[in-house]
């Protein structure tokens, strides 16, 4: 299954999202710009761009193996840590100026406390995110926010106003709207952009300059607005899943013909679906609201299910989705509990679920992956 | 009345594991000669079961709770708590233990998350426990745990009882102590508020300092195991650190079985007699225990390799007295308690740099000759810290050993395979 239009625009996002450091973010470094990275979508990206630089959320696209990370990882640490680590130990992250973690997940954190140790990146700074989502853990994360904002003043050497914050707010906020818009397109009958491609853009949006990144897909959403739309497909399909950001694991469940419409993903519509308040006098605050209480949150997020599950309503509901994909990693404890309690609620709407473990690479397991999701549509089929 | 009976299935599980326990105590009567210093520990649990079952029929207030959750605010209150994780720490006494195992992988699907944590969220998904009237949930020191407490809010049976959380900062300083002290705070308003008891603070004050009391007690026994040959042997970390922060926590009868174990240590130090016979190897276990490791894995240790665990994760303690002097010097430092000493939380919670000090100083205050890091498949923080410890225990001169098994399930790893781990290891290295 392929998108039908041919787009320039559309072609730098796959090869941004095909490789790590991409040619927009070359010409970034080669002009004297600097990069910061990022594990997770509760990274404050909008504090990175204020500071001047670039946010880059950490992939390990490329990875062939993990033999470095495992002299510190083990087997029961998730494979895209292991992967990720990997890749700093053999210094493609060399061109970061900083990585910024948060506690957000077992793994993650533990790659902060060996990445200091042995990873050679001028700054590491840790972020104490909360688990609870009340006006106080607002305040604790703006707390948090102030401390890395010095952090990064500190190291830097440059002062990051409020109105540097309001206006890397308003750039952040235009991505969002505009990753809206491309969603909005698929929402049609015959969608003019497939899930992988859409994949391809989400992971553009976290690894190029931003602003260059949001005049490119103003460009390519001109060419999709009227684009030739698939019809070849058999069902809609949703992504649920925490990181997956691999076109091409998407383009082979696309491949089997059923198209992936929406999701409910960190690479996806977790991170752009509601936006930062950019009236609020206080960005650091508007900044703390909107990632504690306001974005659709992850399963650390203690007792947020309803809301978790609400916003995949929302999304079988307005994209037309036939059936939802989970993609759990191999190890995480969160997402098997998140699967356990979505299963339960949809089993009980009779709606079909297929929950996939994977490991980050999908080398060797694309096989198993098409029989399943095969047997997947067959099911849908039959409920039809 | 109640309706309730102990008939109900919810009470089943916890019957059963009452009666393995109490065939345990009957055990120790009849064969005692002196002093048995599991008996006391190990009655505890019956009565506690016992407590719970009567509290769950009469519809008194009971809670569920964990040690690292300030118990003993629990205790102030006269207020009873069950923890989920029993099961697993118990599970090598009971009968149905490996189904229960089994059929919590199929109810997730898979059987990589966290065997504690399959099994509580499988006993409350099956109706294996009496519900509280209101849950404590705990959210840290890992994702695991944070997964029960989800998946039982959305239980039909337990969905509608209250639960707090108090959110843990993943620093340990002031600053987090003290915003720690004011979810405390909250626990304590929220537990007034569904179980209709108060909160005295001068109770709280006489708990606290009897805790005080249990902690210095753990610290001279501590000190006594620094000896060599060492008195006692890993099964009792877990017992003291058992009474110390569990159905004991800040209760005298806690403190007069941790002055017994003391007398016993004391005494054999004197005379020259350690757990083993002839001691040849001190080991640093650095994780959790269970009764299954404790009643079969450290026994052989020692008769085969003469091998006593000398300290371990859980029978160390590193906590600090507590200013009892106002409330807020006690929230405060039952904070401090809560996120930053209780054992397994203490290294786990935060930033990785408690595992490798702890290992540091153990290494080095009770002589240690390997450092065992049993890769429990639960402990995906500690895996990921793993590296670092080898290179920690490199810097100290001292083997180590990382096996990656199951401490819940000997089918994953089983006995003879941990024996041959070990036989090889300590071979391999020139011990014993």
């Amino acid at each position: 299954m392929e998108t039908k239009v041919k787009s320039k625009a559309l072609d730098t996002f796959k090869e941004a999202a095909e490789t790590i450091v991409n040619p927009e973010l070359k010409k970034w470094i080669d002009q004297g710009g600097k990069v910061v990275g990022y594990f997770c979508c509760y990274g404050p990206e909008e504090i990175i761009t204020a500071a001047g630089l670039t946010p880059f959320r950490v992939r390990a696209t490329g990875s062939t193996g993990t033999e470095l990370a495992d002299a510190y990882l083990t087997s029961i640490n998730c494979s895209f840590c292991r992967h990720a680590f990997n890749m700093g130990l053999l210094g493609e992250y060399d061109f970061l100026e900083g990585v910024i973690w948060l506690n957000n997940c077992d793994h993650i954190r533990r790659i902060y406390d060996n990445w200091w140790r042995k990873v050679d990146t001028p700054l590491a700074h840790m972020m104490s995110l909360p688990k609870l989502q009340a006006d106080k853990q607002v305040g604790w994360w703006r707390e948090e926010l102030v401390i890395l904002k010095e952090a990064l003043e500190k190291h830097l050497g440059v002062k990051i106003t409020d109105d540097k914050l309001r206006e890397a707010i308003k750039i952040h906020n235009e991505t969002r709207r505009l990753l809206k818009q491309l969603y909005e397109l698929r929402k049609k009958d015959k969608p003019p952009i497939t899930g992988a491609d859409t994949l391809a853009v989400v992971i553009a949006s976290t690894s190029m300059p931003r602003a260059e990144f949001n005049e490119i897909l103003k460009e390519l959403l001109g060419e999709l607005k009227d684009a030739e739309g698939i019809k070849d497909y058999k069902f809609r399909l949703m992504i649920v899943s925490s990181i997956m950001d691999d076109p091409k694991y998407i383009k082979l469940i696309e491949d089997l013909g059923g198209l992936v419409v929406t999701d409910s993903a960190c690479y996806g519509t977790r991170t752009f679906w509601v936006e930062v308040d950019e009236k609020d006098k206080d960005p650091l605050g508007a900044l703390a609201r909107y990632y504690i209480q306001e974005k659709p949150s992850c399963p650390r997020m203690f007792r947020d299910f309803p809301q978790r599950s609400a916003h995949i309503q929302e999304m079988i509901k307005e994209f037309k989705v036939d059936g939802m994909i989970g993609l759990r990693m191999v190890f995480c404890d969160l997402w098997a509990g998140e699967f356990f309690m979505q299963e339960k609620n949809l089993d009980k709407a009779d709606f079909p679920v297929l929950h996939m473990d994977r490991e980050y690479l999908m080398a060797g397991t694309a096989g198993q992956v098409r029989t399943r999701v095969q047997a997947f549509m067959e099911s849908i089929g039959g409920k039809r | 009345m109640t309706g309730r009976s102990l008939d109900d299935k919810c009470c089943q599980k916890l019957i059963q594991e009452r009666d393995m326990l109490d065939m345990m105590v009957q055990t120790f009567t009849k064969t005692s000669t002196g002093t048995n210093l599991h008996m006391v520990p190990t009655k505890a649990f019956v009565d506690h079961h016992n407590e719970i079952l009567r509290r769950y029929i009469s519809g008194e207030p009971h809670i569920t709770s964990y040690f690292c959750c300030a118990p003993e605010i629990y205790t102030a209150m006269d207020l009873p708590w069950n923890t989920f994780l029993t099961p697993a720490f118990t599970g090598a006494i009971m009968p149905t233990y490996h189904d229960e195992i089994d059929a919590s992988g199929r109810m997730f699907r898979g059987m990589d998350l966290c065997t504690i944590i399959r099994l509580a969220a499988y006993i409350v998904e099956e109706d294996l426990v009496p519900p509280p009237t209101a849950v404590i949930a705990m959210l840290h020191p890992c994702d695991g745990i944070n997964v029960v407490h989800q998946t039982m809010a959305n239980n039909e049976k337990w969905k509608n009882i209250p639960v707090f959380g108090a959110d843990p900062p993943y620093w340990a300083d002031e600053r987090s102590y003290e915003y720690y002290a004011d979810e405390l705070k909250k626990m304590v308003e929220f537990l007034e508020e569904h179980t209709g008891l108060k909160m005295d603070t001068n109770r709280l004050r006489e708990v606290v300092k009897e805790s005080n009391k249990q902690i210095r007690l753990w610290q001279e026994w501590n000190e006594l195991r620094r000896a060599v040959p060492c008195p006692h042997g890993g099964a009792m970390g877990l017992e003291v650190f058992g009474e110390a922060t569990t159905v004991h926590s800040g209760m005298p009868v806690g403190t007069a079985w941790l002055e017994d174990v003391i007398a016993d240590a004391e005494s054999l130090v004197k005379q020259g007699k350690g757990a083993v016979e002839k001691e040849s190897i001190r080991v640093f276990w650095f994780d959790v225990l269970s009764l299954g490791l404790t009643l079969e894995l450290f026994p052989w240790l020692e008769q085969e390799w003469g091998a006593v665990v000398a300290m371990e994760m859980f029978g160390y303690s590193p906590y600090t007295e507590i200013d009892t002097s106002t409330e807020d010097s006690m929230f405060k430092g039952l904070a401090k308690r809560a996120l930053h000493e209780v054992p397994m939380i203490r290294q786990a919670r935060g930033v990785a740099d408690l595992f490798l000090s702890d290992i540091e100083k153990i290494v080095k205050d009770y002589k240690i000759d390997a450092v065992v890091y049993p890769g429990y498949m639960g402990h995906k923080d500690g895996s990921g810290s793993a590296g670092l410890m080898r290179e920690k225990c490199r810097e100290l001169g001292v083997p180590f050993m990382y096996i990656g098994m199951d401490l819940f399930d000997d089918r994953y790893t089983t006995l003879d395979e941990l024996k041959d781990k070990f036989s090889k290891f300590f071979t391999s290295m020139g011990l014993g």
